[in-house]
């Protein structure tokens, strides 16, 4: 569509590439569909189509973020199912990343707001402050009532109802690594998913090895920067990324051949690095070198040859994280694992549409959060599975906090099929 | 009330009835006079089209055929027969059920919505009718629509006109979207089923992907079983298939079994002329339009008093014939309170025709939308009265 | 240049927008009020962009009685109303004006009732196409219109537009398959038009609605007749050397007496496009393509396309190609449904929406090639051949607006070509503001004048969707 931006403006990278983006949407309309809060509210304020004719208005006019274009923006889950509907490939990912920081840069949020963002950014990157935290958390549960008074009272409700309940699951047994491999890969440890379920990547390296391939340790690594990413603190990402860049480096030049990422909303991030560092010389290339290597575990699985199951026909509802599915655009690839290593893989209805979770969006937007939640679930259990799989650490959180059925990641119920343990949660129903 | 007008031509016509707006002449529209005074008896000078004659457009290849208002149905019938193709809602003949004699037209077919048993399938005459030229009340020539099928372009008072029968004015050119006439039929009937269970029958049949394209149920009378017949039509091999799977689903309701070629058409007209409720077997004749949901409790109401019943479209129209001693506003009453929409037929001659308007606010709207067009209400006094 | 003329706001009217909005606060609550410009600039177009205005205020009521209510407090104030659905209109059917109220009905999206039986489903008309058919799907049937935003536009939108779709050939159009609806009239009156029976008797003012343009009431509840669905349905592509063999198979598979489900035609910018979204296997390598589909048993399908790969055969088809699975048929279909938004992959562009004889396939498509040359501009054509539908796509560039006026110029010769040989100027997109100007092509001074007066037989002040459909001078009735 039409857009009006002049020379100056166009000479802001950011600014150009929004300009691209926007030339590209003819405001067809079909992104409302699919939009989980347009569904949700039935107003165009809250849709992707919205939202972008919002951020024209304020990119075009420089216009700092107003409180009710933040509403509308901040309400928005990034869970990208309007990139995989819009026929004319908008990329509306890179448009409400550029919002989002502009918002940063041009709005004074209320007190309460800064600070738990701040204290979300501080924390949940850092996994021995989060551990801490999850134990205050869960001391801190008996207040909760109380917390419905406070100012943005609701969110920290919200928060503490998200700590695990029975404290933090335990751990299977890692294997001996085996001698010289052919193939070598690494292992994004991140942040939270380190913390909330270290048995997701313990079950990678099984599986890995059973496979020989080789897993090579990386010391330095840490959050991929996600997090403070969809916060808009841009800058703050972009060191997150620069460090993981600096890690992984020597080994990518010693032939690495993948990164496994095992959360998927990290993976949508460390594969736009080469994007979001496009504008720095010293790391540009690395970065899309970086992007380039980073694979979800079922993607780098699905290329190689996993022995076929023995068809215990559990019962499986796969959920497939927005970040998997639309940002990442891997669908077929996770079912097609659990169905080989013997499981009844069942579609859940309105598979597009977010569980709610989408990085901090539960705790910052509880409201909305709690609702698609809801709706998620009943589509779940209209399946009537023994057992839920995704392969986002968020999304079993957040559909873990709403229902009684166990979810767990994909690649536990894969370890298992393959001789692994039990995975946590499903000792009750284990054949 | 002895004057006949049968203008030769558009422009004669439009002229006659700008002369009436100043002498406020009244006209009784008439095609070819069969359907007696369905909608009520209209007062005024009798105006017929048949003298707007002919066939004017008939691009097989495009499916599409118009022609003057006054033409033939027949005619029309035969030039599309010769090329295999036909009106596809059925339409009616209402000469053996009223008596009258005359040769029914194309335009009156249009003005008064007029459909037959495929209707359930294919749609009515209104949703084949894809253009019209009329002339309205200022004695003016409107056209609406055209010759293509796919045409949004200003308001549809193409829809408005067909049912309209002529109250808005005088049709003078119509024309249809045609379809190509299926090469077999197969006719399934089952004898004697319960009036309850043979709806539940037909409803299941017009649920199933097999395209039923009639679907009736006709009442025991006298010696006679019930009779709950369903049609499928298309290629031959087709049709076998459909039907075939279709008697399979329907035989916990009852055997339904294939009946030969002429006995399955010759009930078929029976269904769609409604032959059976002529005089003298019923003196008042309604039909009632409904929710075939709905329809199991008309048919109950029909026994309770005592009429003859037929249902088409699968329980979507129903016909009932009353005795003599029924009265006819106590029954469209019972089959209102039902939620059907009962219309008279055929009365007897003493019988003022009873009405169930459409509540005020929609009536005040067709007052003046009928004044819009014919501002000084010439056409067609006294018909669709309550609801203009 | 754009040159469709806005009418003037009526001062009386913005001059007294604070005590409009307070009015209509007083019948809905706050979230349902958008009064704030920043927020009321998602409102400000639909899917023709290239016109915008910002309206006075939007309301998105949750129920008919508040729809009711917001209109009725809309005329007692004397301020025109602009209806939306999904804003997807091509037309411009839903762009606001500065002195009107935007009454949106998209909160209103439930299914009220389902009726096995009847074969009906009565729905709120907010909820979108594709929703009514996922409502009954699990009960073996769909709801027949399907147009190719059918993702996102609303039953109301379809209501309003009279909407078609590609499988309209067999199934007809929106009129086809509405029986009845619930209306708010301009002074806030709701009334029933239609109900749950076929045809039911009286005058037919429901089919006056339906494609009415929000002209004469906004839809808040409708009542469908839904279709079983087919035991199956398949695909098959053809490509041909040239549009004319194309257009030549199109006439003789109706000749020989069969319709199929569908049948649509793509020339090869149009491929280009949608094969590039949608990776659907498209032929790359030929001029015109057509996609005809047909239902039924395997069996049933298998003897439909021997019939009609026969009469394919006999006029020159080059490539032809047979989907050989579901996915492989989900795809062909959103290459297809996407070509509209597929084309911003390329360029700006306007959809032109004429319907043409089909016997004027070969010469209409030759012609409106030499008009878009004329004005130096690319066309991608999509149409839905059986009825003639025609979906020129003219390219252009947005951000230069002598291109924009050129395009503009260049859709209005092409409308005008389809009225010359016997067509009309939409077929199922509505006129909107896009071609009001170009109503005097189709229709006489009396035809339009008598249009004008059924419309002020609903709204004598045209306070709904004004200065649409009619040209302006029409307001003068």
């Amino acid at each position: 569509m039409q857009t009006q931006f002049s020379a100056a403006q166009l000479a802001d990278s950011q600014t150009r590439e929004s300009e691209k983006i926007l030339r590209s949407c003819v405001h067809c309309g079909f992104c409302t569909a699919t939009c989980p809060t347009y569904l949700l509210e039935g107003d165009e304020r809250d849709s992707p189509r919205g939202r972008i004719y919002l951020i024209k208005d304020m990119l075009e006019n420089d216009k700092p973020a107003s409180k009710e274009v933040v509403t509308h923006i901040d309400r928005c889950l990034s869970c990208l199912s309007c990139m995989t509907t819009c026929p004319s490939g908008v990329n509306y990912m890179h448009l409400v990343d550029h919002a989002r920081s502009h918002i940063e840069k041009t709005y004074r949020r209320p007190w309460h707001d800064r600070l738990l963002r701040r204290v979300l950014a501080a924390i949940l990157p850092y996994p021995s402050r989060f551990r801490a935290a999850l134990t205050l958390g869960r001391l801190g549960r008996p207040l909760a009532p109380l917390l419905g008074r406070v100012p943005g009272g609701d969110r920290l409700k919200a928060m503490v109802s998200l700590v695990p309940v029975g404290g933090l699951p335990r751990v299977g047994a890692e294997p001996a690594q085996q001698g010289s491999c052919t193939r070598r890969v690494a292992i994004l440890g991140g942040c939270a998913q380190k913390v909330l379920d270290p048995e997701i990547n313990a079950a990678t390296r099984r599986v890995l090895a059973r496979l020989g391939v080789g897993v090579v340790p990386v010391p330095d690594e840490g959050c991929c920067g996600a997090l403070v990413h969809h916060m808009g603190q841009e800058d703050k990402a972009l060191v997150f990324a620069r460090r993981n860049i600096d890690a992984w480096w020597p080994l990518i030049e010693d032939g690495l051949e993948a990164i496994i990422i095992t959360a998927s909303g990290c993976g949508t991030t460390i594969k736009d690095y080469g994007f979001m560092l496009r504008e720095d010389p010293a790391y540009r290339e690395k970065a899309a070198r970086v992007s380039a290597l980073a694979r979800d575990i079922t993607e780098y699985l699905d290329g190689l040859d996993l022995p076929e199951g023995r068809g215990d026909t559990l019962v499986v509802a796969y959920h497939s994280a927005c970040s998997m599915q639309h940002g990442q655009q891997i669908r077929d690839e996770p079912k097609r694992l659990l169905q080989r290593a013997g499981y009844a893989v069942r579609d859940v209805p309105e598979g597009h549409i977010c569980c709610g979770s989408a990085g901090t969006y539960n705790i910052l937007q509880p409201g909305f959060a709690s609702r698609l939640r809801d709706r998620k679930v009943a589509n779940i259990e209209r399946t009537k599975p023994d057992v839920i799989a995704t392969g986002n650490i968020g999304c079993m959180t957040q559909i873990g906090s709403g229902t009684d059925i166990p979810i767990v990641h994909t690649i536990a119920l894969i370890d298992w099929a393959m001789g692994g343990p039990v995975p946590n949660g499903l000792e009750r129903i284990a054949p | 009330m002895s004057t006949l007008y049968v203008p030769a031509s558009e422009d004669e016509l439009a002229e006659l009835v700008s002369r009436a707006a100043g002498t406020g002449e009244r006209f009784a529209i008439r095609g070819g006079a069969t359907r007696g005074a369905i909608g009520g008896r209209a007062e005024g000078s009798e105006l017929t089209t048949t003298g707007l004659s002919g066939i004017t457009l008939y691009e097989p290849a495009e499916m599409v055929i118009a022609a003057r208002a006054g033409t033939p149905l027949a005619e029309v019938e035969a030039a599309l027969a010769d090329k295999g193709q036909m009106l596809p809602f059925e339409p009616m003949d209402h000469r053996g059920l009223l008596g009258t004699e005359g040769t029914p037209t194309i335009g009156a077919l249009a003005a008064a919505n007029i459909s037959g048993p495929r209707r359930v399938a294919a749609g009515s005459a209104r949703d084949h009718l894809i253009g019209i030229r009329m002339v309205n009340g200022r004695g003016e020539i409107i056209k609406s629509g055209g010759r293509v099928t796919k045409n949004v372009t200003g308001l549809d008072l193409v829809k408005l006109n067909a049912g309209a029968c002529g109250t808005l004015g005088v049709l003078t050119e119509v024309t249809f979207k045609v379809l190509p006439r299926p090469q077999s039929a197969v006719t399934l009937a089952a004898r004697g089923l319960a009036p309850e269970g043979a709806l539940t029958a037909l409803a299941d049949a017009l649920a199933t992907p097999f395209e039923v394209s009639a679907a009736a149920y006709i009442e025991a009378a006298d010696a006679e079983p019930s009779m709950t017949l369903v049609r499928i039509e298309g290629f031959s091999e087709s049709c076998a298939y459909r039907s075939e799977r279709l008697s399979e689903l329907l035989a916990h309701h009852g055997a339904f079994a294939p009946v030969g070629d002429e006995e399955g058409a010759k009930n078929w007209r029976r269904v769609g002329n409604a032959r059976d409720f002529a005089a003298p077997n019923c003196a008042a004749v309604l039909r009632v339009h409904v929710a075939p949901s709905k329809a199991p409790s008309i048919l109950e109401l029909a026994q309770r008093l005592e009429a003859r019943v037929m249902a088409d479209w699968g329980g979507g129209l129903i016909w009932l014939g009353l005795g003599a001693d029924a009265s006819v506003e106590a029954a469209m009453a019972g089959i209102a309170e039902r939620g059907g929409h009962p219309m008279v037929v055929r009365c007897a001659a003493d019988t003022d025709w009873p009405l169930i308007g459409p509540g005020r606010a929609v009536a005040e709207l067709g007052k003046r939308v009928k004044a819009a067009f014919d501002p000084q209400a010439l056409f067609n006094p006294g018909v669709l009265a309550g609801y203009l | 240049m754009t040159h469709i003329q806005f009418p003037i706001p009526d001062m009386t009217i913005t001059d007294r927008r604070e005590e409009i909005i307070a009015a209509l606060a007083g019948v809905v609550p706050e979230e349902c009020l958008i009064v704030a410009t920043d927020q009321m600039r998602a409102f400000e177009t639909d899917a023709l962009t290239a016109y915008r205005r910002m309206p006075l205020a939007v309301v998105l009521p949750r129920s008919t009685e508040e729809v009711s209510a917001v209109m009725a407090c809309c005329h007692a104030a004397g301020v025109n109303v602009v209806p939306r659905g999904a804003g997807t209109s091509l037309a411009g059917g839903a762009i606001p004006q500065e002195d009107a109220v935007v009454i949106g009905v998209s909160k209103l999206n439930r299914v009220l009732d389902f009726d096995r039986k009847s074969r009906t489903i009565t729905v709120e008309t907010g909820i979108t196409n594709v929703a009514v058919s996922a409502a009954v799907a699990p009960e073996g049937f769909f709801y027949a219109p399907d147009p190719s935003s059918q993702l996102a536009c609303t039953i109301g939108g379809n209501i309003g537009m009279n909407s078609g779709g590609a499988h309209c050939l067999k199934y007809g159009v929106t009129s086809n398959n509405v029986l009845g609806v619930k209306v708010v009239l301009n002074d806030g009156t709701i009334i029933d038009l239609g109900g749950d029976a076929m045809d039911v008797p009286g005058l037919n003012l429901l089919g006056l609605l339906i494609g009415s343009e929000g002209q004469l009431g906004i839809v808040t509840e409708a009542t469908l007749r839904i279709i079983p669905t087919a035991e199956g349905a398949r695909p098959v592509l053809f490509g041909f050397d040239s549009s004319e063999e194309a257009g030549a198979c199109v006439a003789a598979i109706i000749a020989a007496g069969i319709v199929p489900v569908a049948m649509e035609f793509m020339d090869r910018p149009a491929i280009e496009i949608c094969e590039a979204f949608a990776k659907a296997g498209y032929p790359l390598d030929v001029e015109a393509m057509l996609i005809i589909e047909v239902e039924g048993s395997d069996a049933e399908v298998d003897a439909s396309l021997a019939r009609i790969i026969a009469i394919a055969e006999a006029h020159g088809v080059r490539v032809i190609k047979q989907s050989r699975s579901a996915l492989e048929t989900a795809q062909i279909w959103k290459g297809r449904k996407s070509a509209f938004g597929a084309t911003g992959r390329v360029a700006d562009y306007i959809c032109m929406d004429g319907t043409i004889p089909t016997g004027q396939l070969p010469f209409v498509l030759k012609r409106l090639g030499e008009i878009v040359a004329g004005y130096g501009l690319r066309v991608a054509n999509v149409f839905h051949a059986g009825d003639g539908n025609l979906h020129p796509l003219i390219l252009f560039d947005a951000n230069d607006p002598e291109d924009q006026a050129r395009a503009e110029a260049a859709g209005n010769d092409i409308l005008k070509l389809c009225v010359e040989v016997g067509g009309c100027l939409t077929g199922e997109h509505g006129v909107g503001i896009e071609k009001r100007d170009l109503m005097g092509f189709q229709f006489t001074k009396a035809d339009l004048d008598q249009q004008l007066r059924v419309r002020a037989a609903f709204d004598p002040d045209w306070r709904l969707n004004p200065a649409k459909v009619f040209p302006l001078e029409g307001r003068l009735i």
